[in-house]
């Protein structure tokens, strides 16, 4: 009984109920989801576009290349008669001091250096919503510790407090990474979280699911935290930059990332010291960073454009 | 039989300014399979009534001071919060004023309707889907099923107002409380959805409370009538009687601030405005409230330092002024 009036009309068959015209009357052809016009509003920002090629292609390099390369870093002998060598068919980026691939060592720097940023943005979300939900939603007077307290932590130097938390751990691996990046820097994500549930709790669907007896666990999960989400998306591109930034930043002062596990921040501290006459060993981790931190910034920019509209301020066109 | 009774009800809002004394002293009661229509200008407290009644007003600043409210044998000013959620939804349910933004944007009107029936009985999730069309059959969306996938933006003012309803009827509840189920809507969509709300009631045995400040909203669906000013009630009487007889000045002043098309007596000319503003709720008036703006009042009966009673001037018919209608010809000028 269900037949399409749009179907009917073209193939010339059954002319349709006129009810079936009628219920289908308020319904336009194409379906618009939010994501579909996120993603539509994304597009238009080349800049965000560009960005994120180049930080999907830097990425989907870093996962592959290591399978594909014909070195084995660890296991390949040292080989001097190579060391520093310039860029040739063999090694496109040159080698190091000890004849390696430098191309190779660069995806594998690279894939710690993404892990790290990464895992350190999650747990730093992880950390903001629940730490931001309860104060936002709370309210009162746990709501005024909580942000007293945030506001004593936001006096801590950002490096120097990931710093200590690193030595207090005492170990240098991935895991403490992302441990000591997200405490030391989890408290804006906090902010955004909590101001975002106080604009939401006023909401008249909120009083609606109190008034259905929906408890406060349901109202928070289902009601309010789903509504953060795209700030949280673009709080993500946010923070990344400054992850992958202070990581490197660790381990160029020998802080981070220990031997045999190489960061792109270790790997430029390799380089530091033939930086004179081999400036190829230090740049290219250093551009790998700058793109990578540029790239996220413009993601970021071109997220908060498309899942934000009221925010932009270029003109739709 | 009463389901709700109400007993010398004052909610007060603690605010720097002073104590806002928003319900002052109400009593109702609604009866199984009845309607009772509140009416009153903006800010003269039956909102926060209907609020008080579920457990939801914003506490602090607001809080119960005083009175009971008796539904189905328990005083619900004595429960718990947790105690409260049990109740809201299952055997009282509310629908808002503004059906826009009552519907969350980002759920399924599915995830919102079995939300309920998770809540309250444990429905499993085929269960609960299958109990959702029939809900949205029962307030007349066509295509129910398929309309249950949809987000709340595909749905238009009334169709969500629906979509609220159904929600409320999720459980069955005894008391359906409306709190301005028609102000935010189409005039065209009003008549339905009163319809609607009227047939739902009487196929569901419900007692009902519309809150309105519409005379013409509840002259269609109430049976009785509370006229509300200034916190407290002036004026309680079923429905006929209140429009032919109405005692209280106020409520007299709110009729004659109705267009009328037809009937015996039609009015000419201009409507009629109440001069002046409603009294202040932090420091009222301590006579009669409506008295700075009466055209009856005077000094020498009391109007202006001791508040009247609400009085029976004849069986059902309660009026809290020393001038009704009834009574006025006795007093001189």
């Amino acid at each position: 009984m269900s037949v399409d009036p749009r179907e009917a009309v073209a193939t010339g068959t059954a002319a349709p109920a006129i009810a079936d015209l009628a219920a289908q009357a308020g319904r336009p052809v194409h379906r618009a989801s939010l994501w579909r016009d996120a993603w539509r509003r994304y597009l238009q920002n080349r800049g965000a576009v560009i960005a994120g090629a180049v930080f999907l292609l830097f990425v989907l390099f870093c996962l592959i290349w290591p399978f594909v390369t014909p070195y084995d870093i660890r296991s390949d002998p040292v080989n001097f008669q190579q060391s520093y060598e310039g860029p040739s068919v063999k090694h496109p980026l040159g080698t190091d001091q000890l004849g390696k691939d430098l191309l190779t060592k660069l995806a594998l720097g690279g894939r710690i250096s993404i892990a790290i940023g990464v895992g350190a943005t999650l747990a730093i979300l992880l950390i903001g919503v629940v730490y931001g939900s309860i104060s936002g939603f709370a309210g009162g007077r746990l709501d005024n510790a909580q942000m007293r307290l945030l506001d004593a932590l936001y006096g801590l130097p950002y490096l120097p407090f990931a710093i200590i938390v690193l030595a207090i751990i005492g170990e240098n691996n991935l895991w403490t990474m992302v441990i000591a990046l997200s405490i030391a820097s989890w408290f804006t994500a906090a902010r955004i979280v909590r101001g975002q549930i106080i604009t939401l709790k006023e909401n008249d669907y909120v009083r609606a699911a109190k008034a259905v007896g929906a408890r406060w666990y349901r109202i928070l999960s289902r009601h309010l935290l789903p509504n953060t989400l795209g700030v949280l998306i673009i709080a993500i591109f946010l923070e990344l930059p400054g992850v992958i930034l202070g990581e490197a930043f660790l381990s160029f002062i020998g802080l981070g990332i220990s031997p045999p596990d190489a960061s792109l921040g270790s790997l430029a501290q390799e380089g530091r010291a033939v930086y004179r006459v081999h400036p190829n060993v230090i740049a290219i981790p250093s551009i790998a960073i700058a793109v990578l931190v540029l790239c996220a910034n413009f993601i970021a920019d071109g997220m908060r454009d498309a899942l934000d509209p009221r925010t932009r301020e270029t003109k739709e066109h | 039989m009463a389901i709700l009774e109400v007993k010398d009800l004052r909610t007060h809002f603690f605010t720097r300014e002073g104590v806002v004394k928003a319900v002052d002293g109400i009593s109702f009661t609604v009866e199984a399979g009845k309607t009772l229509g509140i009416v009153g200008e903006s800010g003269c407290g039956k909102s926060v009534t209907a609020l008080s009644l579920m457990g939801l007003i914003p506490k602090p600043p607001a809080r119960i001071v005083e009175g009971s409210v008796n539904f189905l044998g328990r005083d619900l000013t004595t429960f718990s919060e947790r105690q409260l959620e049990d109740v809201r939804g299952r055997e009282m349910a509310m629908i808002f004023q503004d059906p826009m933004t009552s519907l969350n944007p980002t759920l399924r009107i599915k995830t919102q309707i079995t939300e309920v029936l998770d809540r309250h009985y444990g429905y499993s999730k085929d269960d609960a889907v299958r109990r959702a069309v029939e809900l949205l059959e029962e307030v007349q969306i066509p295509r129910a099923a398929e309309r249950l996938r949809d987000y709340p933006h595909r749905f238009s003012g009334g169709m969500r107002q629906r979509v609220m309803i159904a929600i409320a009827l999720a459980c069955s509840p005894k008391l359906l409380i409306a709190d301005e189920p028609t102000t935010a809507l189409d005039v065209t969509v009003q008549a339905e959805i009163l319809d609607l709300l009227e047939e739902l009631r009487r196929e569901h045995e419900m007692g009902m409370m519309i809150i309105t400040h519409d005379m013409g909203v509840v002259a269609e669906t109430a049976d009785e009538v509370a006229v509300m000013y200034a916190g407290q009630i002036v004026e309680q009487a079923e429905t006929q009687e209140l429009f032919d007889r109405p005692e209280h000045p106020y409520t007299e002043a709110l009729l004659g601030a109705l267009p009328q098309l037809e009937g015996e007596n039609v009015r000419e000319g201009r409507l009629r405005s109440i001069p002046g503003r409603p009294p202040d709720l932090i420091a009222p008036p301590p006579g009669c409230r409506f008295a700075p703006r009466c055209p009856h009042a005077n000094l020498q009966d009391g109007c202006v330092d001791q508040l009247p009673e609400l009085r029976p001037i004849r069986p059902g018919h309660l009026v809290r002024s020393r001038h009704p209608a009834g009574e006025r010809q006795m007093v001189p000028a």
